[in-house]
């Protein structure tokens, strides 16, 4: 089957000036795990600028997501260097609370 | 507890389908009265349950997963079958200390694991049934709460 993953899944960059945002919206699961990271990838090695995902558009995320989410606060961890949450939907927050990532997080002042 | 009605799906066990199988469980999820949130909770669960199957199953020439809604007036049951290689990962058999990452640093992290905890945490139930060469069978049940019935 081809899924037109775009209308699943999408990314979007915004780079301003010290600061990278990362706009995410419909499903973040295993089948589009691979483009997540692709994406994410040249952004997470970039320690001199703040990185951050907003996920107001997010409406779903699985164990695979959280699981990237993860590695790219350990990569950003160990180079010194911010990844924050924006805009966390209400039952994407319980999950990131139930897991236990939530803690690792910066916090935000306009986290839902 | 014997289904009253099932609806059952059979999918190929590849990523690309697990949305199918959530889709089909917020309409029967919904037709049952089951609140936004339990939907969302179940959404996850049978998710997780399926990337099992779809990750460790099956080798390169894949299979099929089969997925059962068993629907009572009280509960709601999900079944999620494989016939591939039944999965016992480290970290990845459930457990009264499935590992969450509450109490531990962010250098002790380990990625992987969540998904079975995820099931626990949001089902009311969840049974695990892996015979070897006879694949795995996850089933996950959800109570209607009494006071979220509609009248």
């Amino acid at each position: 089957m081809t899924t037109n993953k775009n209308d699943k899944f999408n990314a979007r960059t915004v780079s301003e000036e010290g600061k990278n945002t990362v706009y995410l919206s419909g499903e973040l699961d295993l089948s589009v795990a691979p483009d997540f990271r692709l994406v994410m990838e040249p952004l997470v090695g970039d320690s001199k600028v703040d990185l951050a995902i907003n996920l107001k558009e997010l409406k779903y995320i699985d164990s695979t997501g959280i699981g990237i989410l993860l590695s790219i606060l350990k990569a950003r961890h160990s180079v010194n260097a911010s990844f924050s949450v924006e805009e966390v939907p209400t039952q994407i927050q319980k999950l990131f609370d139930m897991t236990g990532i939530a803690k690792f997080f910066e916090p935000q002042e306009n986290s839902q | 507890m014997k289904a009253d009605q099932t609806v059952t799906l059979n999918l190929p066990a590849t990523a690309d389908y697990v949305d199918i199988v959530r889709l089909n469980l917020y309409g029967i999820a919904s037709k049952m009265g089951f609140s936004y949130e339990d939907i969302e909770d179940m959404k996850v669960a049978v998710s997780e349950a399926c990337n099992n199957s779809v990750l460790y199953a099956y080798g390169q020439e894949g299979g099929l997963v089969e997925v059962v809604f068993g629907v009572t007036r009280e509960e709601l049951t999900i079944t999620v079958k494989d016939e591939g290689v039944s999965f016992s990962l480290p970290g990845n058999e459930p457990s009264d200390t499935a590992p969450t990452l509450h109490d531990k640093d962010l250098h002790d992290v380990e990625i992987g694991g969540l998904g079975f905890y995820l099931m626990q945490a949001l089902m009311d139930d969840v049974n695990v049934a892996s015979e070897s060469g006879k694949g795995t069978q996850v089933v996950l049940t959800k109570r209607l709460t009494r006071s979220e019935e509609k009248v």
